[in-house]
């Protein structure tokens, strides 16, 4: 090696060593750092859930770590926590598929080193995930999840903002009841569609144990394979059977077809009503346009909740920053719930110790303007009691708040029976 | 007895009327599914058929042509029934070049090489549209064939798959007579059956695989131009489509086209009956059901040799 080779090899070393101390310096200035995982299906076929439920995580991070005196929610103005700490992201893909899910939970967790975990909207992955972060004794904040048997297993660690399938499903009996008395609708019979997965079976179950114990007969059951080719027989089925009353548990793409499907079989149950799931999602309300008119759901916030929310508007600022300007929806808000409520026992604890701050989810009551509750309590096993949220009815693109009454739009009417397609 | 008799009489044919339509309806669902899947079989059969290679980006072929067909709707109000020819030419070159890129280079390989390498090029194909459109759903609105349906009494008859199954027939018959009755079909089939003897016969067996790949192409981005009419548009809606194909090609015999449509016709019709008539969470059951009692009996397929 001659001399001129020995003199570059020394400047890229002193080079090499320059980058390294300078790479170093910000990480050393930034230590008091909260090391928060989220798990989310970025990809795969509910992804543009999955990716506002983590832009609604970022936005709430941003609003904690930051000072935002114009944003009205705890912790908004003090910039930071526990004088000075940071929440830090690691975000995972778990495709909206358990094994992934679980995978990716135990990576954050033994390899990134992450204190919690917020995830995972599909109740299938929030399942695995939350016992891997039990196992661990860390916490997992469960922002949209709906199956109640998430609550149901008791654990210590976990916490859902979410009302669960089975709250919906006896606000929905209670809809029913409602339209009988109030629009004397003699509704009696009742289909179900659902998604075969831990979701759809769990809204599924408990939407019968709901119809039964009130009276209604539940005649036709269909669950099909999610991301389908085509939903004929499906709707066949449901037409052929023509229950009064339409329960789906149906996400994403496959909301937007079991609509169109419908139209084409010229067929509608004289109402339909849907869990939080494709019913809800602003995009796809939007893209079927009219089609989407009629059907009724349970929403947590839609922008048409504005009223009732005052304080979502400066947080939905930020987050449509994040969603080329895309509004909340009823699953989006539960996760920046989530990570309200979590600084908040942070900051209550007054330390990071998990056990002490679980201590505090277990036995505080949280302020959340984001949530229709306006508060934020967990009972044992993790569920959110005062979670709730209003069943509208999609008129003319815009959810119209329908039940429970005291919070209904006052000038929304229901159109029940819900009109047959060649007469729209 | 006759006044008591007819009423009764009346209800069971009613009932009887009623089953009737039903089994029609089903089976004519079945069979404008089984087209379509006809459609996007044969492409992935003629390349399978010709050169031994797996596509495994096949469903993410038919994605990209309803993109193709979305945008152009979207942005410049092409309808479907004519962006169909742009989502056709454009999955032609993408065809063409995926040839040239990345298949050109695993002929001659070991099997696992070409599939590999399409695999990958699915991951980069979808991942590439999550990034670029986002995962949301597309819905073309406001197009000619829209949700319009024809009622033949009570049987409903969806005008939009109903045209897509005419130009399956149209694509898969063409290709057929392309095949069998020209120069170049003649051609295909001789590279087909044995490379090297075509090569020694003057044919130039790389230009006929390039075309191969193209035509290929071309088929399922004829079936992915027409799809936005009715079906939402977003980065996963190929990959369940790629499957069913794959298991037309493998049921209908490898490289045999009347194969395909047999066996797309075989598929919609089974989906839509055991659907029906079993549990609506069966019908993909029933397919791949099917599709092992048929591998298992015929190992080359219904038409294969």
């Amino acid at each position: 090696m001659n001399r001129k080779s020995l003199r570059l090899l020394g400047c890229v070393a002193v080079a090499a060593v320059l980058c390294l101390l300078l790479a170093a310096g910000p990480a050393a200035a930034q230590q008091k750092v909260i090391k928060i995982g989220t798990i989310f299906p970025l990809t795969g076929p509910v992804a543009n859930a999955g990716q506002r439920c983590q832009a609604a995580v970022q936005t709430a991070v941003e609003i904690v770590n930051g000072q935002h005196p114009g944003v009205k929610v705890p912790l908004a103005k003090k910039g930071g926590l526990l004088g000075g700490y940071k929440i830090q992201l690691v975000h995972a893909d778990s495709q909206g598929k358990p094994d992934i899910g679980k995978a990716e939970a135990e990576r954050l967790l033994n390899q990134e080193g992450v204190w919690a975990l917020i995830g995972s909207y599909n109740s299938s992955v929030s399942g695995p995930a939350s016992l891997v972060a039990e196992r661990a004794k860390k916490i997992f904040m469960c922002g949209a999840s709906s199956s109640s048997a998430l609550t149901k297993r008791n654990l210590n660690y976990f916490f859902r903002l979410a009302p669960t399938d089975a709250t919906e499903s006896a606000e929905f009996v209670e809809v029913l009841k409602w339209l009988n008395q109030k629009q004397n609708a003699n509704i009696r019979t009742i289909g179900i569609i659902y998604e075969n997965t831990l979701f759809g079976k769990g809204a599924a179950g408990e939407a019968k144990k709901a119809a039964t114990a009130a009276g209604f007969s539940v005649v036709v059951d269909v669950p099909y394979t999610p991301g389908a080719t085509n939903l004929n027989s499906e709707v066949q089925t449901l037409k052929t059977k023509n229950p009064d009353a339409l329960f789906g548990a149906v996400l994403g793409a496959d909301y937007a077809l079991m609509v169109k499907t419908m139209k084409q079989a010229n067929w509608v149950p004289r109402m339909s009503i849907n869990y939080c799931s494709g019913y809800q999602d602003p995009i796809i309300a939007k893209q079927l346009g009219k089609d989407a008119d009629l059907f009724m759901g349970s929403n947590a916030y839609t922008p048409q909740f504005a009223t009732l929310l005052p304080a979502v508007a400066a947080v939905e600022k930020i987050f449509k920053t994040k969603t080329k300007g895309v509004p909340f929806d009823g699953d989006s808000i539960q996760e920046a719930v989530a990570v309200i409520v979590l600084a908040q026992a942070i900051e209550k604890a007054g330390s990071l110790d998990p056990e002490k701050v679980v201590k505090v989810l277990h036995e505080s009551t949280f302020d959340s303007p984001l949530s229709l509750g306006g508060k934020v309590q967990f009972a044992k096993g993790g569920q959110n009691i005062k979670a709730f949220s209003i069943v509208t009815q999609l008129q003319n693109g815009e959810y119209k708040r329908l039940y429970p009454a005291e919070l209904a739009d006052s000038k929304a009417k229901v159109v029940f029976p819900m009109k047959p397609w060649n007469k729209r | 007895m006759g006044a008591f008799g007819s009423p009764i009489h009346c209800s069971q044919r009613l009932l009887f009327v009623h089953s009737m339509e039903t089994v029609l309806q089903v089976l004519i669902d079945g069979i404008l599914s089984g087209l379509l899947y006809a459609l996007v079989a044969a492409g992935l059969c003629l390349i399978w058929g010709v050169m031994d290679v797996i596509n495994f980006a096949h469903g993410e072929f038919l994605m990209v042509a309803m993109y193709v067909s979305y945008w152009l709707g979207f942005l410049a109000g092409v309808d479907p029934l004519v962006s169909v020819l742009a989502a056709g030419a454009f999955v032609f070159l993408l065809g063409v070049l995926t040839y040239q890129l990345i298949v050109k280079y695993t002929v001659g390989k070991p099997p696992l090489a070409a599939l590999l390498a399409t695999f990958g090029l699915a991951m980069l194909i979808k991942n590439f549209c999550l990034n670029r459109f986002s995962p949301n759903f597309r819905i073309l609105s406001d197009t000619w064939l829209g949700d319009k349906t024809y009622h033949l009494g009570e049987l409903i008859i969806p005008i939009p798959q109903l045209v897509t199954g005419i130009i399956a027939l149209l694509v898969i018959g063409l290709v057929y007579a392309l095949i069998n009755s020209t120069r170049f079909g003649w051609a295909v089939q001789a590279t087909a059956m044995d490379k090297e003897a075509a090569e020694l016969m003057g044919i130039n067996t790389e230009r006929i695989y390039l075309l191969i790949f193209g035509i290929g192409g071309a088929c399922v981005g004829i079936a992915g131009g027409i799809m936005p009419t009715y079906l939402a548009v977003h980065p996963e809606v190929g990959s369940l489509f790629g499957l069913i194909a794959f298991i037309c090609v493998a049921m209908g015999g490898f490289g045999s086209i009347p194969g395909a449509l047999f066996a797309g016709l075989l598929v919609g019709v089974v989906e839509s009956f055991a659907g029906f008539y079993i549990a609506p969470v069966f019908k993909y059951v029933a397919v791949f059901g099917l599709y092992l009692a048929v591998v298992a009996f015929r190992r080359k397929g219904l038409f294969g040799w």
